[in-house]
């Protein structure tokens, strides 16, 4: 963690960069702080209760993060994907933000969660992370903790769902989607949400009903699911913001499940890579254009 | 006009409540792959009450103010446009064992809506509804309905307050309303309790949630008046993702929008759904300007309507203190924070 504050302290110092971007303990739990002035770099803190994908504050639609001047960011590997994706998707320049990662050892569900993680605590995108390491990173610190543990809840419900059949499969989203008030949280706390105005908000003609009603919530969920299908960074901040506790994991993880398998891709902190819904490939499967 | 009943006397009070035809709505458990927590529902057996245990996650808003109400249905035929109630009328419903925090708030959203207009939809409901409270035992560290003017064990908004006692509860009949409800259910009561018996854990909470937060809203108030462009409210919004969760989670927010929806060529439906000033959309003008261009700004807004714009107008504070705003933010903000700065930069001032 001194790593961490010296560097900050150090890149605002020089002038390289005019914000840093990183985790503090809040009021309750860890919170997202921008860090302005070199003698606040000890506020900064990293540890498995800096939940948050802190990418969301690079997305232009934060105008008033972006005055700030340029940020250095501090990401896990998690979290890289979805800056990487904000680089692949030319919202962002990769000269433009300076990234710390940390080396992780995974993070619970809540930035209030104290104690070691558990397979109860840890936050489900975890079990098995492969990306503990980011590879996009300007500088790399800490020591490589040891593997979090696993979480199968997610998996089984996958799992369980796929077991479903079509009728049941439907009632169940149906009942998920019924709690929803469609407050949006979801789509605001997405990096990958960066459309200066969603199709949600287009009323000539309206495309989404914005109602909390069967219709509307159907609409707005299936379309959110689609626009972020090989985009999705799995940070599942969407999951962790909604009021009402949709499981909008599962529709990711399913998502992101089907393009790993249709199109071998997977979600990466490459930027290069072009994502299946930006490039064409001859090899694509297209036999449902008869 | 205090009373007492046992826990087995509320639980047969309320499925007679329920037998009779009657809505009850009250905690209750849920389970959701996000984990369980206590909800405000509309109950099917006294079995599912759930009366004590984390603080109750959404508000009894959804209640009174559904989150979309359609307002009439219209059908259009040539030139002329025909228009309809869309709803029927508002059925009676119990509210059993609601916190504190979130029945001052329906006293508190009152005023709004009977204000420059009489708000038909919300006092249809609200008349139709009858409010039990009970005092609380389960504050956290987000709560501060001390600091607002209300408490634990305020009555403020109930018909009815209960009050736990060992193997029951006090009940104490504070409006016509509530002395009526007792005396229909009379047999369910036992007459008057002796208010030494209460809990002790209820005056230990209201300890705990004065401890949270302290701070003078006069003050407050009169500071927001005069520094709408002090440099604080530059950074106040930095983590905020503009997500509107605590708005929708909040028991005294109460904006909505107007939307029409066609059902077909000729006919639909006009709605009034939850809307939030903490969206960038709010605020927008068709040319594409907006006056309030940042986050900072919405933010700016929210701190002024509960703290000052609604005080100016209606006396105490758009907040009941119940901490919603907080626990689901994702980005972190803290209300009691914003508070205390606010609170000690108008004491320097003074
Ligand atoms: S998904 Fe991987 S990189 Fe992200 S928090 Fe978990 S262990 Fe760390
Ligand atoms: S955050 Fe939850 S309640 Fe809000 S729109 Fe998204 S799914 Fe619906
Ligand atoms: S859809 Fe959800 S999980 Fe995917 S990037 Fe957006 S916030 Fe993260
Ligand atoms: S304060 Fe929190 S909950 Fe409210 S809009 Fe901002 S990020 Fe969302
Ligand atoms: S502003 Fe926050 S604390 Fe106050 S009533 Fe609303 S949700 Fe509760």
């Amino acid at each position: 963690m001194r790593e961490l504050k010296n560097l900050a302290k150090r890149l605002l110092e020089e002038g390289t960069v005019k914000v840093v971007i990183g985790y503090e303990e809040g009021p309750v739990g860890v919170r997202p702080v921008f860090v302005t002035r070199p003698a606040d770099a000890e506020k900064l803190v990293f540890n498995s209760r800096c939940v948050q994908n802190l990418a969301a504050y690079l997305s232009r639609r934060r105008g008033h993060i972006a005055r700030l001047g340029k940020s250095a960011i501090v990401v896990k590997g998690c979290d890289a994907r979805a800056v990487a994706g904000l680089i692949r998707e030319s919202q962002l320049k990769r000269e433009d933000v300076v990234v710390i990662g940390m080396r992780c050892g995974g993070v619970a569900l809540r930035p209030s969660d104290e104690g070691p993680l558990t397979p109860e605590t840890v936050a489900d995108r975890c079990s098995g992370c492969e990306s503990r390491e980011p590879k996009l990173a300007d500088h790399l610190l800490g020591e490589l903790p040891p593997a979090p543990p696993k979480a199968t809840r997610m998996f089984e419900l996958m799992a369980q769902i796929e077991r479903m059949p079509v009728a049941e499969r439907f009632r169940f989203w149906a009942e998920q989607f019924e709690r929803c008030m469609r407050c949006n949280a979801c789509r605001e706390v997405c990096p990958m949400c960066f459309c200066e105005r969603c199709i949600q908000d287009k009323s000539q003609p309206q495309w989404i009903e914005t109602s909390p009603h069967a219709r509307g919530n159907l609409s707005w969920h299936f379309t959110h699911a689609m626009h972020l299908a090989g985009r999705c960074s799995s940070c599942d901040e969407c999951q962790r913001a909604c009021p009402a506790g949709l499981p909008l994991g599962l529709l990711n993880r399913k998502m992101a499940e089907i393009v790993r398998n249709r199109f071998e891709y997977q979600v990466s902190d490459d930027s290069t890579v072009p994502s299946p819904i930006g490039a064409f490939k001859q090899q694509d499967p297209q036999e449902f254009i008869k | 006009m205090t009373f007492s009943i046992s826990d087995s006397g509320l639980n047969a009070l309320v499925d007679e409540v329920i037998a009779s035809g009657t809505t009850v709505i009250a905690p209750a458990l849920v389970k959701l792959s996000a984990g369980e927590r206590r909800e405000y529902q509309k109950i099917g057996s006294a079995q599912k009450m759930a009366l004590t245990g984390a603080i109750v996650s959404n508000s009894l808003k959804p209640f009174i103010m559904p989150p979309s109400v359609p307002l009439f249905r219209y059908t259009r035929a040539k030139a002329a446009v025909s228009l309809e109630p869309a709803t029927g009328k508002a059925q009676a419903a119990v509210v059993i064992g609601a916190q504190a925090c979130d029945i001052a708030a329906l006293e508190i959203v009152d005023r709004v809506m009977d204000w420059d207009y009489h708000d038909e939809v919300w006092f249809e409901r609200r008349k139709a509804t009858t409010v039990i409270s009970l005092a609380c035992t389960q504050a956290d560290a987000s709560c501060f309905c001390t600091a607002v003017g209300s408490g634990p064990d305020h009555p403020r908004g109930s018909d009815i307050q209960l009050l736990r006692k060992k193997g029951g509860y006090l009940a104490r009949a504070l409006t016509e309303s509530g002395k009526a409800f007792c005396s229909k259910y009379g047999s369910h009561f036992e007459k008057a309790g002796d208010d030494a018996d209460r809990d002790p854990l209820i005056k230990e909470t209201r300890e705990k949630v004065e401890t949270n937060l302290k701070i003078d809203l006069g003050a407050i108030r009169s500071f927001l008046t005069r520094n709408f462009e002090h440099e604080l409210w530059n950074d106040f919004g930095l983590r905020c993702h503009g997500c509107g969760a605590c708005a929708f989670a909040c028991p005294t927010c109460h904006c909505f929008d107007i939307v029409d929806e066609p059902e077909g060529i000729t006919h639909g439906v006009r709605r009034r759904n939850w809307d939030t000033c903490q969206t960038a959309k709010f605020t927008v003008h068709a040319s594409g300007h907006n006056p309030r261009k940042d986050q900072n700004s919405r933010i700016r807004q929210r701190v002024m309507h509960k703290f000052q714009i609604y005080p100016e107008r209606f006396g105490d504070v758009l907040c009941t203190g119940c901490g919603r705003c907080v626990r689901v933010c994702a980005g972190g903000m803290n209300l009691l924070e914003i508070l205390k700065v606010l609170d000690k930069s108008a004491e320097a001032k003074s």
